[in-house]
């Protein structure tokens, strides 16, 4: 395992593909006349094809990141680009519309849509961009089949077990074919059997030329990464390359 | 994302969530549906009321002029016009001549009297003495025997004819033609009978309560002589366009006939169809509007019951929104959804109102006046349902738009 600091250089002066730059960014939530300060001044670049595990102990700020980092919540400080386009200063409107497409979320709780099936929870995505009807169907279905679910499209979401939960989650998550994929705790939920089938599927989906970032309390989860990007107290205390990415 | 497939998807979606809790939707529409059928009854029963009284003055040719000592409608104090002279059977021959060759002029009186045949007796029955030309200023004319002729009124015979509801109410099953009727104390020979009306308006006149007898013989029948008698003038114009003209020509014809100075108002009335409809909108212009109100209050009600089941809705779909807006559904996504949910339930409830309030109509149409459920009623009562949807969906639907994904998210 090769340790290194400051990651960015390590392309040899090569310009790497930056998809996203934070720079001294803070997070304060202000409860009554409490302040709360979830990120006090995080500075942060990934790359394109990039694989960053984000860990750090509860009430690090690792949610709040990754809310930051897929445009869930706007900094109350410092400046995030994404794909080179300043987030800060949009509109709720034209965050959907980031979300939509430049991002995929997998929640440690699924977060589907209940009463609907898996195909109408993969179609989402895909309603909400604009894409026809008749297009839609063969986009979703390919989604549905890459995470194994095909026999499953039409049940009801609460129908399904954690894990096939999960897998419809990171179905939807691709449909839009976004940018960045932000899994946090994805495996949170689930035994450590079928959260190895998950990180199966997010690996093959890196393997693809997808960026994922997720967040995890587990080693061996994160293994799974190339980077680990330590936070503690809302600041980051370690970035470290674990693997070169080729 | 394209306006017409958001509005589409947004539909489903809200079609979706109602046909989840189908029982719910039903219970909130309960307060539309009883709204809707209060007000769209109340709007049937007001237009069966104006087609009563339409039918009731039917007979009353809208091309007719009225010249009468006082208004049919009276407006301000009686005496202007009890203090009024009487019109003479002299000034109708006078107007009869002016207009001669254009407009038919009928004179008669009214009075009441009670009628007797053998033993049976009616009433307070209005008696009218008139001419041969009653049936061409009115629109009624006999369906058995004959009307008066000109020699009737010529040679002041006895004769009588009688509405449909004195030949039931005296004859019963016989033939009352050629048997005799007692008005007051005198005999007349009854000669026909007149075609049944059938509606009458609450309150107004009932013309097959009627009888007519020649206006010759009205002043020894009705014990007063005949020129003290105060007569009705109706004239016929040549034309329902020509009425406006008419009119005026006939007031200042009758001006000269009674004497009167430029200087002098009218002391006769004219009195027209127009007049009684101007009157009756008035008066049940404010009674609808009441009832209308009142009404609108039960669907008010229902309305805020939508609110409240959509505010519900909305608190429990909180993840649900989070999720949606997670995944890019903008502000304009969610609101539609929850505004499409209302007014789906507003509709449906407005469509099964106006179903039931179709019923009603039709036992209102079967049992009391001719009452019917209009094209214009039925669509306003369909667009009243979605403006009430929409209304009362708006406040929970902006609520739920406006949820911060985080929040929406975190809530369980
Ligand atoms: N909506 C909020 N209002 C107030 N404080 C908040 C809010 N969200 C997070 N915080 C606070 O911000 C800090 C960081 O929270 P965050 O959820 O990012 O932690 P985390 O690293 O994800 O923790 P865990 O591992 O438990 O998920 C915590 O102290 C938390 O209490
Ligand atoms: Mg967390």
């Amino acid at each position: 395992m090769s340790v290194q600091e400051q990651p960015q250089m390590i392309n040899d002066g090569e310009m790497p593909d930056v998809i996203l730059k934070i720079n001294d960014v803070t997070r304060t939530y202000f409860m009554g006349d409490q302040e709360v300060n979830a990120l006090r001044g995080i500075t942060l670049n990934i790359n394109k094809g990039e694989y960053v595990a984000i860990m750090g102990p509860s009430g690090s700020g690792k949610s709040t990141l990754m809310n930051t980092i897929g445009c869930l919540d706007v900094p109350t400080s410092g400046s995030y680009h994404l794909e080179g386009v300043a987030v800060n200063d949009m509109s709720e409107d034209q965050l959907a519309e980031i979300r939509n497409e430049k991002i995929g979320f997998v929640f440690q709780t699924f977060n589907l849509v209940p009463r609907v099936s898996v195909f109408q929870n993969v179609e989402l995505p895909l309603i909400y961009k604009g894409v026809a009807k008749r297009k839609r169907r063969e986009i979703v279905e390919k989604a549905i089949a890459s995470v194994g679910l095909a026999d499953r499209a039409g049940h009801k979401s609460n129908e399904l077990s954690g894990g096939q939960r999960q897998r419809v989650a990171i179905a939807r998550a691709l449909v839009c074919e976004p940018s960045i994929i932000l899994a946090d705790e994805p495996t949170g939920n689930l035994d450590s059997k079928t959260g190895e089938e998950i990180m199966v599927l997010l690996n093959r989906l890196h393997e693809k030329g997808h960026t994922i970032i997720l967040v995890t309390h587990e080693d061996e989860i994160a293994e799974h990464a190339h980077r680990i990007v330590r936070l503690r107290d809302g600041l980051v205390e370690s970035d470290i390359i674990t693997t070169t990415v080729s | 994302m394209k306006l017409y497939l958001d509005i589409s998807e947004s539909f489903k979606i809200a079609l979706g969530a109602i046909v989840a809790n189908k029982s719910r939707g039903a219970l909130t529409a309960l307060g539309i549906i009883i709204g809707i059928v209060a007000v769209i009854t109340t709007m049937t029963a007001a237009n069966g009321l104006k087609n009563t009284f339409r039918q009731t003055f039917a007979s009353v040719g809208s091309d007719v002029i009225y010249v009468s000592k006082r208004p049919w409608v009276q407006m301000g104090p009686g005496f202007r016009f009890r203090n009024r002279k009487d019109i003479s059977l002299a000034a109708s021959d006078a107007l009869q001549q002016k207009l001669l060759g254009r407009g038919v002029v009928n004179p008669s009186i009214g009075g009441n009297k009670n009628v007797k045949y053998q033993s049976k007796i009616l009433e307070n029955i209005n008696i009218s003495g008139t001419t041969e030309k009653q049936i061409i200023v009115s629109d009624m004319v006999p369906s058995i025997g004959r009307f008066l002729m000109p020699f009737d009124i010529e040679y002041k015979k006895s004769v009588a004819v009688i509405g449909s509801e004195i030949a039931d109410g005296l004859y019963g099953n016989s033939d009352p033609i050629g048997k005799y009727i007692k008005i007051g104390r005198n005999k007349f020979l009854v000669i026909g009978v007149m075609e049944k009306q059938g509606t009458s308006f609450f309150g107004g006149p009932n013309f097959d309560r009627q009888i007519y007898i020649p206006i010759s013989t009205f002043g020894k029948t009705l014990g007063h002589n005949g020129g003290r008698a105060n007569v009705n003038i109706a004239i016929k114009a040549p034309s329902q366009e020509s009425m406006a003209d008419f009119e005026f020509e006939v007031i200042g014809e009758m001006r000269k006939i009674r004497g009167l100075k430029p200087s002098e108002d009218d002391d006769f009335s004219i009195n027209k169809l127009d007049t009684l409809l101007d009157a009756y909108n008035n008066m049940m212009g404010a009674v609808v509007l009441v009832g209308l109100i009142i009404t609108s209050i039960s669907l008010f009600v229902g309305g805020v019951g939508v609110m409240n089941i959509m505010f519900v809705s909305v608190t429990e779909r909180t993840k649900e929104i989070g999720i949606r807006k997670a995944i890019g559904a903008k502000k304009r996504s969610i609101l539609l959804q929850f505004l499409f949910e209302s007014s789906i339930i507003c509709l449906f409830g407005g469509i099964v109102g106006l179903s039931i309030a179709a019923l009603l109509t039709k036992v209102i149409n079967d049992m009391l006046m001719p009452a019917s459920l209009s094209p214009s009623i039925i669509i306003s009562a369909l667009v009243i349902s979605i403006v009430v949807g929409v209304v009362s969906g708006f406040v929970p639907a902006y609520r739920g738009a406006k949820l911060d994904p985080i929040e929406a998210l975190r809530y369980e």
